[in-house]
């Protein structure tokens, strides 16, 4: 293994860069809940006190797995994929939730298992694709974890997941034809499923309902959105109060950001994820391994595909899918795994001595 | 394998989707915002607050003194106007109101509110009414002005409006609303009574789509005579003239009060204090120039409730009720009628062997007096015997105080709670308030503390002690009546408590008979009242000259009672520089007395100089 040349955090140090660009970006989160709660108080009930302990809990995550080699991941990525697939399997022998299966309730906490088949998937393609496997199996094994989800129900997640595979098989040798032939071939036996009513109503609702009026959410986050101007309005809460939002402070949250910091803000915004994609682009290019180059290629889709639809359903470009915003949204299960995400990512960058 | 040109290719589509994204929220935030908060402003009701008519104030005899009507003025909707319309809007207000200034008008249009309030157009006809609200953005609404009748007289007690400070909306929460609250007197004490609760007009965008009518204030029927209140004025103003001709001051003497309380009731009859100011000045606002001004010359200082003064001989009447309650006269003496020698000075020493000299205000001194003698020719040796017997009898024990506790329960160094604004409570210094100015402002006091000659000093009213005209007069009356209560302006008092005084029917009599000898022959204020003829007889009093320190005349204080036979009204005056109590105070509240036996009041004339 090559020597470190510099070591600043952690046994094997920390991609500065990167530490920063994950702290500001809870930062922002704090700030545009703030303006949403009544202020912070501390128990765990108010949302920003949530969130600040959710963020701590993932920081230190982000350091823990500095500790694990890429090899020891590559060694365990298989056993990763299976046992989270399995939780995805326990999980319909549990009590739907409000219609739905995604959560085991571990009392003080719950865990989505679903947000983890996001990594276990980018990680068991990746190491599928460097070792050479017939495509067609890796495929075909990909797409159990991603049936699951869908049978949960949750959309967004499926949806996501199909964009993590397909951006991963973008990337690989096979043909792009070929692809897009069997994404064809999916969509179509997709709808003939739906037609003969194989699949639940409430998908479909969710797609068909967008296309005669614009969802109630979407119109009112729009408002917030625009009322947010050039500057925003910083932290003049009483007009946004005015305009009802459901569930602004998780998968509405955009909206708020934008009504606080304006067209400013939201620039700010993408300019940080936008530097967060060139650096880890950078390394991709540069990389000579093929396993580093698919799992930042995946985790990237994954995070550009999330952020992507978020934006798209709160200014109501697309119909309300679910999504939160990573990073940016209230919830513990997704700021752990966007941690996790930028923990492994952090090895790439320093197992590549980049650490600045 | 990993294809590097896919990547490429992938990474360049996806900065095009997402420069897609960050056009779209451009068109949100930048192009189509306008629209946004007009949309905004549709599905939220916004409401536009205006004032009720206000309770009106009547004197006793049910003569107005602050009415209240409704008169219509013109609105600008300001959601109506628009840049392509603002200009025909100033135009035409420009042209309708020639008297309004361009800086006021543009002000208008440029305010964060629904509405803004133009003008009063009572005085518009019909149609030329009809032809403004034929204007889109103008609305008519009545609005309710306020109109003091008596300008300057009784500013103090009626008080005046302006708009609400951040400090009154503390107090005040619904004033926010209406934009107006009571800044003094009665409009500021009883603000939540006579202001009501506004009229909101809903506006649902540009339109108003409620109007939820509020309700007026309640009414306040006082305990104040106008026409007392103002020969109360007048005869003040004549002696701070008299004062002003008389004296070499080198302040203008300006400053001054009169409280008249009815001594069965303690309901205030009048209550001037002078400078005043002209309330109907602030209804439409007042300008700063001109607020300052009044600042500066003391006009908005309700000096009979918040001037405090020492109270110089008046206080005598403290010592003189402790004097017979606890049977303790001067060294030798056991009754009232015991007489000591006045020489016009006292020599004697204190326990520390300390030799002190205190003089007289009447060099020659008094001669052969008693009790009640001194009270009729102010005679100081007296009492500061008095104040060396209790000193020596109890200095360090627990009846140190006993002058002050007396004081106290006179109502002297506490509020007396009448119904207005911003009250000053005075001091009745004691050893332990000495020890606590010795922390918090030492330059007050010696750094001996408190001193046998501080007794001397606080018994004849003179030293750290201060005291407001009102509670002097509360005092007297307490005294009179046997009652402590809080004296009161609004009739409609619910739950008055009145605190019983050990005073007996003999102790009255002879209060009242010494009060009555200072206004006969021989009294100190005998020379301003001798006018009264025959009715001299039947009316008494008490002078005070306080000493002020550094350059500042004399404190003028008197205190009136009318009358000895059947005692209706106490009067205390007071003339910040007024000098001698006796020769400005006292034909001052003469005049009031003139006034309140119906007998047609004649001119204030400078009376004797004594104390």
């Amino acid at each position: 293994m090559i020597n470190r040349k510099i070591t600043i955090l952690g046994p094997e140090g920390t991609n500065l860069t990167l530490l920063i660009l994950f702290l500001f970006l809870n930062f922002i989160s704090w700030l545009t809940l703030f303006t949403l709660s009544d202020g912070l108080t501390f128990d765990l009930q108010n949302s920003v006190f949530r969130q600040m302990t959710f963020s701590i809990l993932a920081i230190i995550l982000f350091f823990a797995i500095t500790y694990i080699s890429l090899d020891q991941i590559n060694n365990y990525t298989y056993l990763f994929f299976g046992l989270v697939s399995l939780l995805l399997v326990l999980l319909f022998t549990t009590d739907p939730k409000e219609g739905v299966r995604r959560w085991f309730d571990l009392g003080l906490i719950d865990f989505q298992p679903s947000e983890y088949i996001k990594i276990a998937l980018v990680l068991f393609i990746s190491k599928s694709f460097s070792e050479n496997f017939n495509k067609v199996y890796i495929g075909l094994i990909s797409f159990i974890p991603i049936a699951l989800v869908f049978f949960q129900p949750d959309l967004g997640t499926t949806t996501l997941l199909l964009a993590i595979t397909l951006s991963m098989f973008l990337v690989s040798d096979i043909k792009t034809r070929t692809i897009f032939s069997i994404v064809l071939l999916g969509g179509v036996s997709f709808f003939g499923l739906l037609e003969l009513g194989f699949i639940n109503s409430y998908q479909l609702n969710r797609i068909t309902s967008f296309f005669d009026s614009v969802d109630f959410a979407q119109s009112q986050s729009r408002l917030a959105i625009s009322s947010g101007g050039f500057s925003g309005q910083f932290f003049e809460v009483e007009k946004i109060n005015q305009i009802f939002i459901p569930v602004q402070s998780t998968d509405f949250i955009f909206s708020a950001y934008a009504y606080q910091f304006g067209f400013i803000g939201v620039i700010i915004l993408f300019g940080l994820w936008a530097f967060f994609f060139y650096r880890v682009a950078k390394i991709i290019v540069s990389t000579q391994s093929d396993f580093e180059k698919f799992v930042l290629a995946g985790f990237s889709g994954s995070l550009i595909f999330q952020i992507f639809i978020n934006i798209s359903t709160v200014i109501g470009i697309i119909p309300v899918t679910g999504m939160p915003f990573p990073l940016l949204s209230l919830g513990g299960s997704s700021i752990v795994a966007t941690a996790v995400i930028f923990g492994i990512i952090n090895r790439i960058f320093i197992e590549n001595n980049v650490v600045i | 394998m990993f294809f590097q040109q896919k990547f490429r290719l992938l990474s360049f589509l996806i900065s095009v989707i997402f420069l897609g994204l960050i056009f779209n929220i451009y068109n949100l935030q930048i192009i189509n915002r306008e629209d946004a908060i007009e949309s905004v402003n549709i599905q939220t009701l916004d409401t536009f607050y205006i004032a009720s008519p206000r309770g009106e104030i009547y004197d006793t005899n049910n003569n107005k003194l602050a009415s209240s009507s409704l008169e219509p003025h013109l609105f600008v909707n300001l959601r109506k106007i628009n840049d392509k319309n603002i200009s025909k809007y100033e135009q035409y207000i420009k042209y309708n109101f020639t008297d309004l200034e361009d800086t006021f008008i543009s002000d208008l249009f440029e305010s964060k509110n629904l509405m803004v309030k133009v003008a009063n157009i009572t005085e518009l006809s019909f149609d030329e009414r009809q032809s403004l609200s034929s204007l889109d953005a103008f609305e008519i609404f009545d609005f309710p002005v306020r109109k003091y009748e008596y300008d300057n007289i009784a500013s103090h007690i009626i008080g005046y409006l302006g708009e609400p400070s951040l400090e009154d909306i503390k107090s005040f929460p619904l004033a926010a609303y209406s934009n107006i609250v009571g800044k003094n007197g009665l409009e500021r004490y009883y603000q939540k009574d006579l202001a009501g609760n506004p009229t909101q007009i809903i506006f649902q965008g540009s339109e108003i789509k409620e109007i939820v009518n509020g309700s007026p204030g309640k009414d306040i029927i006082s305990s104040l005579d106008i026409d007392l209140q103002i020969v109360a004025t007048e005869s003040l103003l004549q002696g701070m003239q008299l004062a002003n001709e008389r004296f070499e001051s080198s302040n203008k003497i300006q400053k001054g009060a009169v409280v008249v309380l009815d001594i069965r009731t303690n309901e205030v009859l009048s209550l001037v204090s002078l400078p005043d100011y002209n309330p109907n000045n602030f209804v439409d606002g007042i300008s700063n120039r001109e607020f300052n001004e009044l600042n500066i010359t003391g006009a908005f200082n309700n000096y009979p409730i918040q001037g405090q003064y020492p109270p110089g001989s008046v206080f005598k009447v403290v010592a003189y009720w402790l004097a017979e309650q606890e049977n303790l006269y001067p060294e030798g003496l056991s009754s009232r009628n015991g007489k000591i020698d006045c020489e016009g000075s006292l020599v004697f020493g204190f326990n520390d062997g300390s030799q002190q000299v205190y003089n007289d205000w009447k060099e020659e001194g008094h001669g052969r007096v008693n009790l009640s003698s001194s009270i009729k020719e102010s005679c100081n040796v007296y009492f500061w015997d008095i104040a060396l017997k209790i000193w020596r009898d109890y200095e360090g024990t627990s009846s140190e105080s006993i002058l002050q506790e007396y004081a106290k329960s006179l109502g002297f160094g506490e509020l007396t709670n009448i119904d207005l604004p911003y009250e000053a409570s005075g001091v009745v210094p004691d050893r332990n308030l000495f020890e606590d100015w010795a922390v918090s402002q030492p330059e007050r006091v010696r750094a001996e503390g408190w001193l046998g000659g501080d007794l001397m000093n606080l018994i004849i009213g003179q030293g750290a002690i201060t005291t407001t005209p009102i509670q002097v007069a509360n005092a007297y009356r307490t005294l009179i009546s046997g009652k402590l209560s809080k004296p009161y302006i609004n009739l409609d008092q619910q739950d008055n408590k009145e605190l019983l005084l050990e005073v007996n029917e003999t102790f009255i009599n002879f209060l009242l008979q010494d009060l009555n000898s200072v206004t006969n022959e021989g009294g100190t204020a005998h020379a301003s009242f001798s006018i009264l003829g025959n009715n001299v007889k039947d009316v008494g009093g008490k002078t005070g000259t306080a000493q002020n320190s550094g350059d500042k005349n004399n404190t003028s204080w008197f205190v009136g009672i009318d009358s000895i036979s059947n005692p209706r009204y106490v009067i205390a005056t007071v003339v910040e520089e007024g000098g001698s109590g006796s020769a400005i105070a006292a034909p001052v509240t003469r005049r009031i007395i003139q006034s309140l036996r119906g007998v047609n009041p004649t001119p204030v004339k400078f009376g004797e100089i004594t104390e």
